[in-house]
């Protein structure tokens, strides 16, 4: 861990999750820290709480459910969950953004995407009128969308996948966020595009300093990827270490059953 | 996507000549026509009679009749009215537009109050959703003409000097002309707006579950841009869809409020006529109203083609 | 503790439990039953439980309700009590006589059309588009003003109004139930189309049938009520609430009870069957897409 006050701190972070009869605790007492500029990994496979730790963070939770949190989440030193509504509606997409799981469904099919970039950038930065639509174009452009100044005016349905999800990525670091989390970011893709976007991530992340927040439940996407990793079961951090030591020597029982589910050529292929 | 719209128009078109022969059929089936119910009282040889029918070309074959119509309805000829002899669009046109005020009156009104309650329904929940959904049940069991009654009593009990009848001309005084639309237009437009709520309500809880809304939350934009540009926009062509589908029960309530409201539209004058017997009249009023309904339905599927288009491709 | 989705308020899921569902379902059946029961007794019992003749003037004119007339008498001083429930008694007849047409009609079409499929049914469902296409309620004065109001014409046209709204009901489970297996294993087996049907796919079109039975019926209440308001029901001199309603308009603000009492009564049976449809929909677990 580089010096100084991590970025973030999550301590004993607990989500409780309220369904009609019972009170599911999603997340049981999770702690770490992600320093600046520092990439840090969660594996576990669906369900292990690893999504709703990423949400926790954004403060967001599923439309309909009722989620509370109980810990500390503190970024640059304030802990999130003590903010008001606004001043959490500020943090986001400025601060802390987030690439979630299927580009499919996360752009709005009724409007541009050059207009889904402008949104944003006019929520938290100081550009108006065409200053606006030129930084969107710079961005679309960042994250490798071909053409962007005429693709700007383009809808949602004449992009592919991976297309969307380069867009996606360009609306999380439009305001130049200190910390990125990527939800899954490559599993609704081809397996060839993932390994594009994965490359796009990391060289984001180099040019702009961000740290990076990578969930995921294959362990062939963090190899390469980032510099430390947590192991979620069943709501809790079972195993927490240095990527390489923990691909070599794992210790938890379910971090050795996670790792021999995965196909060697991918761990051993890993992204470079 | 252009070949789906023209088996569409075709198929309009094919419905439409399907239900002018429908009410060809169903005016001529009337048992006593209408040089009978003309005569009336007066005691006219049964060759005057036949006279009168040739005159009209009643005395010929049902079919022919139908074509020699249709021929000269395609060219915009309706023909004229047995009983004031003048042309029949030349009668209908006016009363055509009361109407098509009365129901545009109507559907902003249920737009206004079934968007504001199903989206309050969606978004509040709770005991709101319950208060909407409870009431909407209510209102939808209120006929339309009990509705108008009731508003009809109500204001003449409490407030006498409100003028609930008649109707001002849009060319008089516009303003006053909606003014006058008001009350029935709600009368007439409350059923619909049940129907817009309950839908309303389903779109926004469904377009709510979906990544993209989660995605505008993280952006961090404020509540009022995630509601408008990513909720609404997208929960409106459904909503739009059903007020459109919606026009067949306007277009079938206007006769009942304008008999209880005194305006002069096309529902009284198609009431009016049916009891006169005035077929070219009838025959035209049903045409128009199909044609309306037809319409509306073929645009909302065209909308529909058009929007799966872009949501799906 | 903190709460977390600032958007959204905090409420229960919207999906409730089975156990739930059922309570909801049962009560709301409940109500409708009852609901029903009541007008169905009255309806039997009317001539035995009708305190005067309907049509018989028998007291002053417009009266307020008393010990006499509980709901007071109209403009030439007949019972309204009376006139209400023999009037319901006409209303109902007509409502429950046509739309079992309806329903039988629209089961045939329905079941013809999407059993056999093809050629059937293309052109069972154009056909039915055509008087698909007519406003329901023009469609209906149309009618009625070409045959005549009488009690028989006004129950073969509500009849034929509310078929093709029937028959498409019917028409889309027995679509998608004919592939099933267990009907694919019946006919491999070589079991007749008629066993078939009865046996394996009407049990299954049932439920949603019955939910858009009791709404035509609510609708039918309506369309009879609107018809006679028109002075197009049953003929004079027999009682009938929309009639009711419509005579009862000059005077209403003299005696708000003759306007009232009917439409009272006309809000009650559509209510019923409202009620009733809502609560088969839950208690039959029927999907509410319409």
């Amino acid at each position: 861990m580089s010096a100084g006050t991590p970025l973030l701190s999550v301590r004993d972070l607990t989500a409780r999750i309220a369904t009609h009869h019972e009170i599911v605790e999603a997340v049981r007492g999770v702690s770490f820290d992600v320093a600046p500029g520092e990439a840090v990994g969660f594996v576990g496979e669906s369900g292990c709480g690893k999504s709703v730790t990423a949400r926790a963070i954004m403060r967001l939770a599923a439309e309909g459910t009722d989620v509370r949190l109980d810990g500390k989440i503190l970024f640059k030193g304030r802990d999130l969950l003590t903010l008001s509504d606004r001043e959490m509606g500020k943090m986001r997409g400025r601060q802390i953004a987030m690439v979630f799981q299927d580009p499919m469904t996360s752009l709005n099919p009724v409007m541009t995407v050059g207009a889904q970039i402008d949104d944003v950038l006019r929520r938290h930065t100081d550009l108006y009128g065409r200053a606006v639509r030129a930084r969107s174009i710079e961005l679309l452009d960042a994250v490798g969308v071909p053409d962007p100044a005429r693709r700007a005016d383009d809808h949602p349905h004449q992009f592919s996948g991976g297309q969307r999800q380069r867009i996606l990525i360009a609306i999380a670091i439009a305001c130049d966020p200190d910390l990125l989390i990527a939800d899954e970011p490559t599993t609704a893709l081809d397996v060839t595009v993932q390994a594009q976007i994965l490359r796009l991530l990391m060289r984001l992340r180099e040019e702009r300093g961000m740290s990076l927040l990578l969930i995921t439940h294959d362990f062939g996407v963090v190899a390469g990827m980032v510099e430390k990793v947590n192991v979620m079961y069943r709501g809790e951090i079972v195993e927490t270490g240095d990527v390489d030591t923990l691909l070599s020597k794992p210790q938890h029982e379910y971090t050795k059953s996670l790792l021999a589910a995965v196909p060697r050529i991918r761990v051993a292929g890993a992204i470079s | 996507m252009k070949r789906l719209i023209i088996v569409r128009l075709a198929w309009t078109f094919a419905i439409l000549l399907g239900v002018s022969f429908i009410a060809f059929i169903l005016m001529r089936a009337l048992p006593g026509d209408f040089v009978l119910a003309a005569a009336g009282t007066t005691s006219v040889s049964a060759e005057a009679l036949d006279g009168m029918r040739a005159e009209l070309g009643l005395d010929r074959p049902v079919l022919e009749q139908y074509l020699v119509w249709l021929g000269n309805a395609l060219q915009g000829d309706f023909g004229a009215s047995f009983v004031t002899h003048a042309p029949v669009l030349q009668e209908l046109a006016p009363r055509f537009f009361v109407t098509l005020q009365l129901s545009l009156v109507a559907i902003v009104m249920a737009l206004l109050i079934g968007g504001v309650t199903g989206l309050a329904s969606a978004r509040l929940r709770g005991r709101v959703d319950w208060l909407v959904r409870a009431i909407n049940g209510v209102s939808l069991a209120v006929p339309n003409f009990v509705i108008a009654t009731l508003i009809v009593l109500l204001a003449g009990l409490y407030f006498p000097q409100l003028v609930v009848f008649g109707y001002t001309p849009f060319a008089v005084d516009p303003l006053k002309s909606f003014g006058n639309l008001l009350l029935p237009g709600l009368a007439l437009g409350l059923a619909v707006s049940v129907t817009i709520s309950e839908n309303t309500r389903a779109a926004v809880l469904e377009v709510s579950n979906q990544d993209f809304v989660m995605v505008a939350r993280a952006k961090g934009l404020k509540r009022s841009t995630v509601l408008f540009q990513y909720l609404l926009r997208n929960a409106a062509t459904p909503i739009i869809t059903v007020a459109g589908l919606q026009v067949a029960t306007l277009l079938g309530g206007s006769i009942l409020v304008e008999t209880i409201f005194a305006i002069p539209g096309m529902g009284q004058y198609l009431f009016d006529s049916i009891t006169r017997r005035d077929y070219p009249v009838i025959q035209a009023i049903v045409l128009v109203a199909a044609g309306v309904v037809v319409l509306i339905n073929m645009l909302v599927d065209i909308a529909y083609i058009r929007a799966d288009a872009r949501v799906r491709l | 503790m903190s709460l977390v989705n600032d958007d959204i308020a905090p409420v229960g899921s919207t999906r409730r439990s089975w156990r739930a569902q059922l309570r909801g379902g049962s009560v709301l059946l409940c109500v409708g039953l009852l609901m029903l029961a009541i007008m169905i007794v009255t309806t039997v019992l009317a001539p035995w439980i009708v305190p005067y003749d309907p049509s018989a003037s028998i007291g002053m004119p417009l009266s307020p309700p008393n010990a006499e007339h509980l709901l007071g008498t109209d403009v030439i001083g007949r019972d309204i009590l009376s006139r209400l429930i023999s009037g319901g008694r006409t209303t109902l007849l007509i409502t429950g006589i046509a739309v079992s047409l309806a329903l039988v009609a629209g089961l045939i079409l329905g079941l013809l059309s999407g059993y056999l499929g093809g050629i059937v049914d293309e052109t069972i469902m154009r056909i039915l588009d055509v008087v698909f296409a007519f406003p329901v309620f023009l469609l209906a004065i149309a009618v009625v003003a070409a045959l005549g109001p009488t009690i028989p014409n006004l129950i073969i046209t509500i009849a034929i109004v509310y078929t093709p709204a029937m028959a498409r009901v019917v028409r889309g489970p027995v679509l998608s139930v004919k592939q099933w297996d267990h009907v694919e294993a019946a006919r491999s087996i070589g079991v007749g189309d008629v066993r078939i049907v009865s046996r394996h796919i009407l049990p299954i079109v049932a439920s949603p049938v019955v939910v858009e039975t009791s709404l035509t019926l609510a609708q039918t209440i309506f369309t009879v009520t609107a018809l006679s308001f028109l002075g197009l029901g049953p003929p004079p001199p027999d009682p009938n609430w929309g009639g009711m309603l419509a005579e009862s308009r000059q005077f209403m603000e003299l005696a708000p009870i003759t306007v009232i009492a009917p439409a009272g009564a006309i809000v009650f049976a559509t209510m019923t069957f409202i009620i009733l449809a809502n609560g088969l929909r839950e208690f039959l677990n029927v999907s509410t897409r319409r």
